[in-house]
């Protein structure tokens, strides 16, 4: 009880630093929340443009100024070279499309004008190109097959054309990503979180004179380890209560569906594995100046190659090798497997109960791992 | 005196081990993973084929079967795999996500998907195209029969749809795409990544100037008692420092230049401008902290590094959307937070041809950094103190 | 004799604390000036008043006959300063430490290596010049902070509590090494609470408490200000409250004390103190197994001065 208590008095002495870092991680999430891209998704707005016509508002050119205004959302900017690239700039517009003088008349001639594009490089502009090219090449078609007015009309037909779709899914996507994402950046938030916290509160007791009284007093190291494991995880509980309460307050209801409790669990259990493997890291370090280095290493570090910031599919499939050797990966790996989780039948189960079992075996690894370096050490001195 | 207090601290500063780690090594490190994580964004959106099952009611239809072919045709261009199944099978997949999409081609086509998503995207849209080129040659077959009464309708027909699907393939000359290319997601992480190195750089300041100062601990007492001028002490610690600050920023870009393969552009020049502005003002803001806050070391450390990593988070380090959001919503944020200057400056010279906003964010620098110079001259000027 | 030092009506405060309370005192040229005084009397602060390093509400200070001001260059350049708290940089050698900060005195790079020299030989640092900080133990590292403050050969130096928590070999290396630098003509002024040291090495005491001075003179000057001027102790194992009383009641005594099987008894002046007392004991058959007597100590001077240890 006194080496609890004392845990919880040093805590309490640091209470400011703690605080902060805590804040700032959890807003840190909160706000990557915010500005979470949903661009990568059919039922997503129409992509913003800007059109800057030099030629008549007649003829070929009208037509394909109309299909632009039905398939995206077209901004009205100043005609000003500076007005557009910063409209480009913050992103206002994703796409600035100009059409030079005479383009109708020499689209229809098949003279092969040139509209000009430029874009931000983002899906959304992407996007719109497909969209001018899928038009102006089913023009092109017609025109070459014959060239008369009635295209127009066939033009439209045809652009107008759709698929019929069907999504299986009942699932709320939109709602969903938003919150595999927010849990997904937990990996950064509470293992920065856990790992700062932990090393700085334990080198405290990990103080020469300190480590030498503990060693030589009666207490059995593993039950040390044990208690001492016990208040960071007490913090760490706080931490992730806090990072679960934000989440409801963003995210809403949908924390309370079965896939919100399951990334809330999951969450959990990755802060069991963040404990511990603060834990050994305090135990490896021996230098306080140390501890900011190794907190951004770690995390930073984990989250860029396990997939936090950017969705995994995107990473290097070598990087995703590596990952798997990182408790991070499997934590992300569930949280993805979690929010598109539908049927709750034991093939879609099983694959995050394999996840869930490797962290915990990555937990029980990083205690034994500390047991084992306290007691050689303990030899040692 | 002035050389021999440069030589030192130039020296002091180099063998302390956290220092050189925030300023050489942590930034080639978070580069290095930068490097690991995006590397393949812009390749992996190419070459990642979408899986689809494709299930036959009907007499196979001709313009569909051969545009499908046309998509999955392996080479370069290849964008479909397919998979000739039937509904149960195609469901089956589908529900383990092992294919992306169901392509039912009975007498209407139908697409059916799981979920929304990248690939699901691109697979509407693939799709539709097969559908409007169908249309296409719907109307043009109609059009020729019904327009031209000639004995060769067919070979006409069939001369015309050739040409179309040839058209189809071949790529546009119609559209001059002048984006800057430049801009891809990766060089964004890597101009957030000199910002920060930059205003790491104020570690080195901030330590080098500490050791000046009678209030700062006990090394600045003893230099206050020497009869070297304080005025020599700072100025030759601050070159110290700005040099090793320079050394770390070049050791930099030569590892993303060389190793990781990064592409700075054309404007080079204007960047190693932005750049020196950029030390300038983490040298300022270490200056700042050194003169103004007392308290250890360690804590002041802390909260360099905590303010750093908050500018780079808000001009976009961990997702370039946050950049935008503040530049749109609380603009006056941005317009004082060097981190985003910085990678601002660097933006402003790839989107705009004119050097206009580039210059305004050096100005905005060197502003700031001259603010932060200023107060903390209040502090420094300061010979005798209140309190030790 | 020349004054080095004088401070006239001294005065700091820290917020409505008065640190030092109007202190005024001089320093001969060559002189070694202890300055007593318990942790927070005000010694530091007053060095560090002296220095300019610390402002100050009232009086004034001059130093080698001109008044000190934090740009009187040419009088810093001829004083070192050896601080409480090791003031040396983790990341150079001892050499370079010591060179760094006699450079900022000594631009002559013949002339400060010479220096250095001889100032790691007067603290006996030879064998650890390449040595870091960090590798030093807590006597050397005092002895490389004191290195540090007089490798230029100022012509005043001060010492701040230079040998706190230090080693008795290091101590006597230190204690000596400032003895030599005396005998090459520095004036030092030396503060500590360890008041062996002050008799065994100052010409003059000053005494502090709570910011005031409460004494100053020579060791013999200050015994003497003292109304004790025995003092006998005795080692018996078990003494009764009764014969405590009784033994106040004899000739000349002050005062008694018995703790831990040790009675002591001070004595005002007067004769044959010891041989009354042994006649007593030896009398009531109370058996002890030493028995000595001292001259008063400086600390019984301050004992009595401010009712206080002077050693917390």
């Amino acid at each position: 009880m006194t080496i609890f208590k004392t845990f919880l008095k040093v805590l309490n002495k640091n209470k400011g630093i703690v605080i902060l870092y805590s804040a700032i991680l959890i807003f840190f999430a909160a706000f990557s929340l915010q500005n979470n891209d949903n661009s990568m998704q059919f039922e997503k707005e129409k992509p913003s443009i800007a059109i800057r016509n030099r030629d008549q508002e007649e003829g070929f050119t009208k037509e394909f100024i109309t299909y632009l205004k039905e398939n995206s959302e077209v901004i009205e900017l100043e005609d000003k070279e500076e007005a557009y690239l910063d409209a480009l700039f913050y992103r206002n517009v994703n796409t600035i499309i100009t059409i030079p003088e005479q383009f109708g008349e020499n689209f229809v001639a098949q003279n092969n004008p040139e509209i000009e594009v430029k874009g931000t490089n983002s899906y959304e502009s992407e996007l719109t190109n497909l969209m001018i090219e899928r038009y102006l090449k089913v023009a092109k078609i017609y025109f070459t097959i014959s060239p008369s007015e009635e295209n127009f009309q066939k033009i439209k037909e045809t652009v107008e054309e759709e698929i019929k779709l069907e999504m299986t899914s009942k699932l709320n996507t939109n709602e969903l990503k938003k919150m595999a994402t927010y849990y997904n950046f937990a990996n950064y938030s509470i293992l920065a979180g856990c790992v700062y916290v932990i090393c700085l509160i334990l080198s405290s007791f990990k103080n020469e004179k300190i480590k030498k009284r503990t060693i030589i007093s009666s207490v059995n190291e593993i039950k040390y380890n044990r208690i001492l494991l016990m208040g960071n995880f007490l913090f760490a509980i706080v931490l992730w209560l806090f990072y679960c309460l934000i989440s409801i307050v963003l995210i809403g209801n949908i924390m309370f569906t079965k896939q919100g409790i399951g990334c809330i669990l999951n969450s959990l259990l990755f802060t069991l594995c963040a404990v511990t493997l603060s834990f050994l890291i305090s135990n490896l370090i021996q230098n306080k100046n140390a501890i900011n280095g190794i907190v951004n290493v770690i995390a930073l570090g984990s989250s860029f190659l396990c997939g936090a910031f950017v969705p995994t599919e995107l990473l290097p499939e070598m990087v995703q090798k590596v990952a798997h050797l990182l408790p991070s990966y499997y934590f992300i790996n569930n949280n993805e497997k979690i929010t598109s989780l539908e049927n709750w039948n034991w093939e879609h189960l099983s694959p995050i109960l394999l996840n869930t079992i490797i962290l915990l075996f990555f937990s029980c690894l990083f205690v034994i791992i500390t047991n084992y370096l306290t007691k050689k050490r303990r030899k040692q001195t | 005196m002035f050389f021999h207090n440069f030589k030192y601290t130039f020296k002091i500063l180099f063998k302390n081990k956290s220092l050189i780690f925030w300023t050489f090594a942590f930034p080639i490190i978070l580069g290095t993973l930068f490097y690991f994580a995006f590397s393949d964004i812009e390749k992996k959106e190419q070459f990642d084929r979408i899986q689809i099952a494709i299930i036959e009611n009907e007499l196979p239809n001709e313009i569909w079967n051969q545009a499908l072919k046309e998509l999955s045709e392996e080479g370069e261009n290849q964008i479909l795999q397919l998979q000739y199944t039937n509904i149960e099978q195609a469901n089956k997949l589908l529900e383990e996500e092992k294919i992306s999409g169901i392509l039912i081609l009975d007498s209407e086509q139908k697409l059916i998907v799981k979920k929304n998503g990248i690939n699901e995207t691109i697979l509407k849209f693939a799709i539709e195209e097969i559908k409007q080129t169908e249309t296409m040659l719907k109307n043009i077959i109609h059009s020729i029969t019904y327009e031209s009464q000639i004995q060769d309708t067919k070979n006409s027909i069939n001369m015309t749809i050739q040409k179309i699907l040839q058209m189809k393939t071949e790529s546009m000359n119609n559209i001059k795409d002048v984006s800057v290319n430049n801009m891809s997601y990766t060089m964004i992480e890597y101009y957030t990544l000199i910002a920060m190195t930059c205003l790491y750089g104020g570690l080195l300041s901030m330590i080098a100037i500490q050791k000046n100062l009678a209030n700062m601990g006990s090394v600045g007492k003893r230099s206050a008692t020497s009869p070297t001028t304080k005025k020599t002490m700072i100025l030759s610690s601050l070159l110290s420092s700005y040099l090793i600050q320079l050394i770390g920023i070049i050791l930099l870009f030569l590892y993303t230049i060389f190793v990781l393969n990064v592409d700075y552009g054309n404007h080079f020049s204007f960047v190693v401008l932005l750049t020196l502005v950029g030390c300038f003002a983490g040298l300022s803001l270490g200056i700042f902290l050194a003169s103004t806050l007392k308290s250890s070391e360690n804590s002041k450390t802390g909260i360099l590094l905590a303010i750093t990593m908050f500018g780079c988070f808000l001009s976009g380090m961990m997702g370039i959307t946050m950049k935008y959001v503040v530049d749109k919503n609380i603009p006056f944020i941005n317009r004082i937070n060097p981190a985003n200057l910085i990678t601002d400056g660097f933006y402003a010279l790839y989107y705009y041809d004119t050097q206009t906003r580039f210059y305004h964010n050096v100005i905005g620098l060197l502003l700031i950094s001259c603010f932060l110079i200023f107060i903390s001259i209040l502090f420094l000027r300061r010979q005798t103190y209140d309190n030790l | 004799m020349n004054k080095v030092i004088e401070v006239e009506h001294l005065t700091k405060e820290y917020k409505k604390q008065k640190a030092v309370n109007n202190l005024s005192f001089t320093v001969q040229e060559g002189e070694i000036l202890g300055l007593l005084g318990p942790n927070g009397s005000g010694k530091s602060t007053t060095i560090n008043c002296i220095l300019s390093l610390l402002k100050f509400q009232k009086g004034k200070i001059k130093i080698f006959g001109k008044e000190m001001t934090p740009s009187a260059y040419d009088i810093k350049k001829d004083i070192g300063v050896v601080f409480q708290e090791v003031a040396v940089f983790e990341e150079l050698t001892v050499y370079e430490n010591i060179d760094y900060f006699c450079g900022l005195y000594i631009k002559d790079r013949k002339k400060r290596e010479q220096f250095i020299l001889e100032a790691i030989d007067l603290v006996g640092l030879e064998h650890y010049q390449k040595f870091y900080p960090k590798q030093l133990s807590g006597g050397l590292l005092r002895r490389l902070n004191i290195a540090c403050g007089i490798a230029h050969k100022p012509k005043l130096i001060f010492f701040d509590e230079p040998t706190v928590a230090v080693d008795p070999q290091s101590r006597n290396n230190i204690l000596s090494g400032i003895e030599t630098l005396r005998k090459n003509g520095a004036t030092i002024i030396y503060t500590t609470h360890y008041m062996e040291e002050v008799e065994i090495l100052c010409d003059r005491v000053m005494i502090l408490d709570k910011g005031e001075m409460i004494a100053s003179g020579t060791i013999a000057e200050l015994k003497k200000l003292t109304n004790i001027e025995e003092k006998v102790t005795v080692e018996i194992a078990n003494l009764k409250e009764k014969e405590q009383k009784k033994l106040k009641e004899f000739p000349n005594v002050m005062d008694v004390t018995y703790q831990n099987g040790l009675l002591i008894i001070s004595y005002k002046k007067g004769q044959n103190n010891l041989l009354t007392l042994m006649d007593y004991l030896k009398e009531n058959q109370i058996n002890y197994q030493k028995i000595y007597s001292e001259r008063p100590t400086l600390n019984d001077v301050f004992l009595e001065l401010t009712g206080k240890e002077l050693r917390d």
